[in-house]
């Protein structure tokens, strides 16, 4: 017992002595405040309600946390998926939505029109100065444009904080590199991966072995590319419809595996022509698997493909119409004389020496039957494609998977329905999911112009073959006969899959996992930069945030970019606005919890 | 021959009507397996080199595990040659409690327990009483290595000490002053301020504040009341008392640290602090937003137990009301209410809770409320057999032909009766509901992911498992020892309140 209590006096005597020096979060706090509170000020607590996908509990729990420490208190809105989350957003049941926005196109006109201009599809706001700038710098060459933009973020950020702007992220991918060509597995900046272009270590593989992808979203919107706009089927998409056009891996323009050899922009900005390739044939499906259609893909094609892009009642549900509403005319040029006279933007040569570049046989003539058009005869067929105004950020749109080319035929076949009178249960337009899932709805009548083509899907996998008739002999043949897409949803459990052998290729690996992926020696990781940024979007409508440009600029002003940044190790970049990683601005957003202060007791005030 | 084998037959027997060496034998064995894991741990395999708190914490537990050997063979020895122990291998005792110092339990309850020849109940729940108290002061002192404490943190302190030491006082009273049959009368004055220092949640102090205070009304009569024959079997069972001391150490421990700890420590984002290892500041690392880990445990305790106990108690009362309705006046009534919650019963527990919880929302009270609405027919049914039987006992015959209404025939004569098995029940399935909180918040379907509970916890360190394996091992041992403290005491309970085991 002695002991004991010895051992209790001696406690207590650490605790005493301890107590001496022992620092109370109040000491703490007094030490790093060097004015006092003034208690003059209204000290209720603002509260803000928070919506975010619980695939986002770090961001929404940082962002908690930065509010939380500038005096807001914070009522979360988690909801477990993008369905439930969009419902409560269109509901208006949130002061702020944590929101994100890839601009997919890689150029910055795209990264604001849709979103903030008045009418835009994604748009909630209506601002005359924003409408204006975002216009303006539509027009302007990259230079000239930058201190639009710029202007445009002061009016958006800084001015009337209609976002609150968190990081850019990085594009991600992992793949499996005992199986997988390490060569021909691309990252690209905004474009998907092409699948033609990968290919297995052991080139004998290719005819038996299937290229294993994973896609967290099994419920595909649209196989008809004009009318989705979506994670589930960007990916999708981009293989299965060429374009005239693609994206480098650094968002440059390219005519390098679309359908054109070549392309050139006329005087003035506003003509674009297009040179096109013969050796792309329609696939489609028959007994499930992929067999050439024999009918090419040529002029008309493209011209039925963005007369039915840009316009907004060409289909029910037109998602993409907005990224096309600058083009004007698209037609088939047949007069060669058309080219040799009109000059080329910028330079002193003829379209026509600018669409023969690096073509063993010139152009002789021009055919408007496609299936006249012969590359080792010279006879090509040419597109010519005008705009509403000098605008030359339309090529970017040319290279989003929502101008890939479908066959004239076969969707006039399709959609034989009234546009107007469409009705959801009877009439089954082109690129239905239904038909093309398992099941006593299946009914593939899908004709891809892409390297592969989807054959079936169900909730676990989708199959697609390579189009036999794509691009034969050359380099953007595909590589691998079958491709299939693994539909898993949770993070983790794709990890474990790419990590088993299970799946070759893992695409947006988070940025918590890049330690283990690394760790891991079998598997290779590639990150870009990417032109996804995340942001704060707050409510317009019925809330105080909507009419208080006080209350928004106190919560801009809490957001700490550099907290975020610590959180993710560095593999985030900080952002001002959705333009950020397109154009460098040179804004930046500073933490300000004196400003907070400032615009809560503004906003306190006013009320 | 048959004398050989008798004589093998009777040490046997002798070695095990011996609690104190069955006690010495569980309690090596377990020493044996901490001082192993300690070692493991000491080693950082990938680097090499020795980890030199870890390895100094491990020799102290092999120190004083080989002084429990060393007792444990004495013990042996003076059993088979004396059929008794000595007071010089009694004394050895006293060095078993100095392994306080090392927060061995078993080894230290081991000591208490040896040093004493004569146990009454009141001693061991004394000396559990004392052991909570140290431990929760031990592990709130851990906050001193923090940068700052919470402002209330030294004057809480200074009291849990003081209660300390009046709890040590109390000990060595009860010691001195309390056999099996007999307490000092002047105990009474030392009983009330044991009662009064149960406010820190120490609920053993409670106990034993109500045990002497009967002890002591009832000097002099032989009768043994149910209360006191319960707490004689309870605590002479070691494991099920380890059990009740994991419950309430934590209840003392998240009543404490109100006080003793920094709720922003735990709930606050430190974004220079991510994911650091354990250390003195730190003693569980930091999670991915540079939360302390100990203190989100320690916090996470509160939310564990009181959805265990809530979430248990609603359907102990409401089953147990509608079972003793059903029971008591059978036919049309009991039909109608079982057959009601037969329905509730063919729905699974857990997958009704998900319902209740995507339809009303995810916070404590719906938590609370559709955990318990799942449990409701199980104890209807217990409580339902139990009075069917009752009921027909004499004493209810008796109070019925004096007139006594329905209401109180229940309520007074037969549900206090059919108590035991609904206590067993409830003890055993705590540890089920603190399991079902758990899983839920791992599922994203408990409370707000940044407050800390233990399955929110949990979900964190499972990304994690690879890098940063502590994040889930802490929090999932956490779980562990809380269910598995809830067993035991079930399984002790039900061995106390058997009726047949008298």
């Amino acid at each position: 017992m002695k002991k004991s209590s010895l051992l209790l006096l001696f406690l207590s005597l650490v605790i005493v002595l301890a107590g001496c020096n022992v620092k109370t979060k109040e000491d703490a706090q007094q030490q790093n405040q060097q004015e006092p509170t003034d208690s003059s000020t209204d000290a209720s607590a603002v509260t803000i309600e928070l919506l975010g996908m619980s695939s986002n509990e770090s961001d929404v729990n940082i962002i908690r946390d930065q509010l939380t420490k500038n005096g807001f208190n914070v009522k979360l809105n988690l909801q477990p998926d993008y369905g439930s989350f969009k419902a409560q957003q269109d509901a208006g049941n949130y002061d702020v939505a944590l929101s994100s926005w890839t601009t997919v196109t890689g150029n910055p006109d795209y990264a604001v029109r849709s979103l903030f201009k008045t009418g835009g599809d994604y748009s909630i706001m209506s601002d005359e100065e924003v409408d204006k700038l975002i216009d303006e710098a539509a027009t302007q060459t990259p230079e000239e444009a930058v201190a639009t933009y710029k202007k445009l973020e002061d009016r958006l950020v800084t001015e009337k904080a209609y976002i609150a702007p968190l990081y850019i992220s990085l594009k991600s991918q992992a793949f499996n590199k005992d199986v997988l060509d390490e060569n021909s597995v691309r990252l690209s900046k905004s474009r998907s991966l092409p699948w033609e272009a990968v290919d297995f270590k052991d080139q004998s593989k290719r005819a038996t072995q299937p290229l294993i992808l994973s896609q967290s979203i099994s419920e595909l919107t649209s196989l008809d590319p004009i009318k989705g706009n979506d994670g589930s089927i960007n990916i999708i998409n981009t293989n299965m419809n060429v374009r005239l056009i693609n994206l480098t891996d650094d968002d440059k323009i390219t005519s390098e595996g679309s359908l054109s050899y070549n392309h050139a922009i006329a005087e003035g900005n506003s003509e674009y022509y297009f040179i096109l390739r013969d050796d792309i044939n329609f696939a489609k499906i028959t007994d499930k698997k992929a067999v050439d259609s024999g009918e090419r893909v040529g002029a008309d094609d493209v011209i039925f493909s963005m007369n039915r892009a840009k316009d907004k009642n060409s289909v029910p549900d037109h998602r993409t119409y907005t990224l096309h509403e600058h083009i004007n005319t698209v037609e088939a040029v047949t007069d060669l004389s058309v080219l040799e006279n009109t000059k080329v933007s910028g330079g002193g040569e003829s379209v026509k020496e600018a669409l023969e570049k690096g073509l063993d046989t010139k152009i002789t003539s021009l055919v408007s039957d496609k299936n006249q058009a012969s590359t080792k005869d010279g006879k090509y067929q040419v597109i010519k494609l005008t705009t509403t105004e000098p605008f030359p950020q339309v090529l970017n749109y040319l290279a989003h998977q929502s101008a890939g080319i479908v066959s004239k035929k076969q969707v006039e076949s399709i959609n034989t329905y009234d546009v107007e009178k469409f009705d959801v249960n009877k009439d089954i337009p082109y690129g239905d999911q239904n038909t093309v899932t398992e099941g006593d709805k299946y009914n593939n009548t899908l004709f891809a112009s892409g390297p592969y083509i989807l054959s079936y899907k169900n909730d676990y996998e989708a199959i697609f073959y390579k189009n036999p008739g794509y691009m034969k002999g050359t380099e953007h043949e595909p590589k691998i006969e079958q491709v299939k897409v693994r539909f898993i949803k949770d993070a983790d459990s794709t990890l474990s899959a790419l990590r088993s052998g299970e799946i070759h290729l893992y695409y947006g690996v988070p940025e918590t996992k890049y330690d283990v992926v690394k760790g891991d020696s079998k598997l290779k990781l590639q990150t870009i930069e990417s032109n996804a940024v995340s942001y704060l979007l707050f409510n317009t409508k019925n809330r105080d945030v909507a009419s208080s440009e006080d209350l928004r600029r106190a919560v801009l002003y809490s957001i700490n970019q550099d907290e975020i940044l610590a959180y993710y190790n560095n593999n985030k970049i900080k952002a001002y606005s959705t333009v950020s990683p397109i154009v460098k601005t040179g804004n930046e957003l500073v933490a300000d919890p004196a400003k907070v202060k400032e615009y809560l007791a503004a906003y306190k005030a006013s009320k | 021959m048959i004398k050989k084998l008798q004589s093998k037959q009777g040490t046997a027997h002798q070695l095990k009507s011996s609690p104190e060496y069955r006690q010495a034998s569980f309690t090596w064995v377990i020493s044996l397996t901490l001082s192993v894991i300690l070692l493991l741990n000491s080693f950082d395999f990938a680097g090499g080199a020795l980890k030199p708190w870890v390895f100094t914490a491990f020799a102290a537990y092999a120190l004083f595990t080989i002084v429990q050997m060393i007792i444990t063979l004495l013990i042996r020895r003076d059993l088979l040659r004396t059929g008794d122990i000595r007071r010089s291998t009694r004394l050895l005792g006293y060095i078993q409690l100095l392994s306080i110092i090392t927060g061995n339990l078993f080894t230290v309850t081991f000591g208490f327990n040896l040093v004493k020849q004569q146990k009454p109940p009141e001693y061991t729940i004394a000396v559990y009483m004392l052991l909570t108290q140290l431990y929760v002061i031990a592990i709130s002192a851990l906050n001193l290595f923090k940068p700052y404490v919470s402002n209330t943190f030294l004057p809480a302190m200074f009291i849990l000490v003081v209660v300390a030491i009046l709890q040590l006082i109390a000990l060595l009273l009860v010691a001195k002053f309390v056999t099996s049959h007999y307490a000092h009368p002047k105990l009474v004055w030392l009983a009330l301020p044991i009662i009064v220092t149960a406010a820190t949640g120490n609920i053993f102090a409670l106990v034993l504040g109500i045990n002497l205070l009967a002890k002591i009304r009832k000097n002099g009569n032989p009768a043994m009341t149910r209360w006191s024959d319960v707490w004689i079997k309870l605590t002479a069972n070691s494991t099920a008392m380890a059990g009740l001391f994991f419950v309430i150490f934590l209840f003392c421990l998240s009543v404490c640290s109100v006080f003793t700890f920094d709720y922003s420590v735990a709930i606050d984002n430190n974004y220079s602090a991510i994911l650091l290892p354990p250390s003195l500041e730190y003693p569980f690392g930091t999670d991915n937003f540079g939360r302390d880990l100990f203190s989100r445990i320690v916090f996470g305790a509160r939310i564990s137990l009181i959805v265990g106990f809530a979430s248990t108690l609603i359907p102990v009362i409401i089953g147990g009301i509608l079972g003793a309705i059903s029971g008591y006046y059978g036919r049309q009534t009991d039909n109608i209410i079982m057959r009601l919650l037969d329905v509730l019963y063919a729905i699974p527990g857990i997958l009704l809770a998900i319902a209740i919880i995507a339809a009303f929302g995810a916070n404590t009270v719906n938590l609370i409320l559709a955990l318990s609405v799942g449990a409701i027919p199980t104890y209807a049914r217990t409580m339902r057999a139990n009075v069917m039987l009752v009921s027909t006992y004499e004493y209810v015959d008796a109070a019925r032909a004096f007139g006594s209404s329905n209401f109180s025939i229940i309520f007074k004569h037969i549900v206090p009766n059919s108590l035991a098995p609904m206590i067993v029940k409830s003890t055993l399935t705590i540890g089920a509901a603190v399991i079902s909180t758990s899983s839920l918040s791992y599922l994203g379907l408990g409370v707000e992911p940044h407050i800390p509970e233990w399955g929110n916890i949990l979900k964190i360190g499972s990304t994690y498992l690879e890098t940063n394996s502590y994040l889930a091992i802490y929090p999932g041992l956490a779980i562990i020892a809380l269910v598995l403290s809830f067993n035991f005491l079930g399984d002790g309970l039900r061995d106390a309140l058997d009726p047949k085991l008298d």
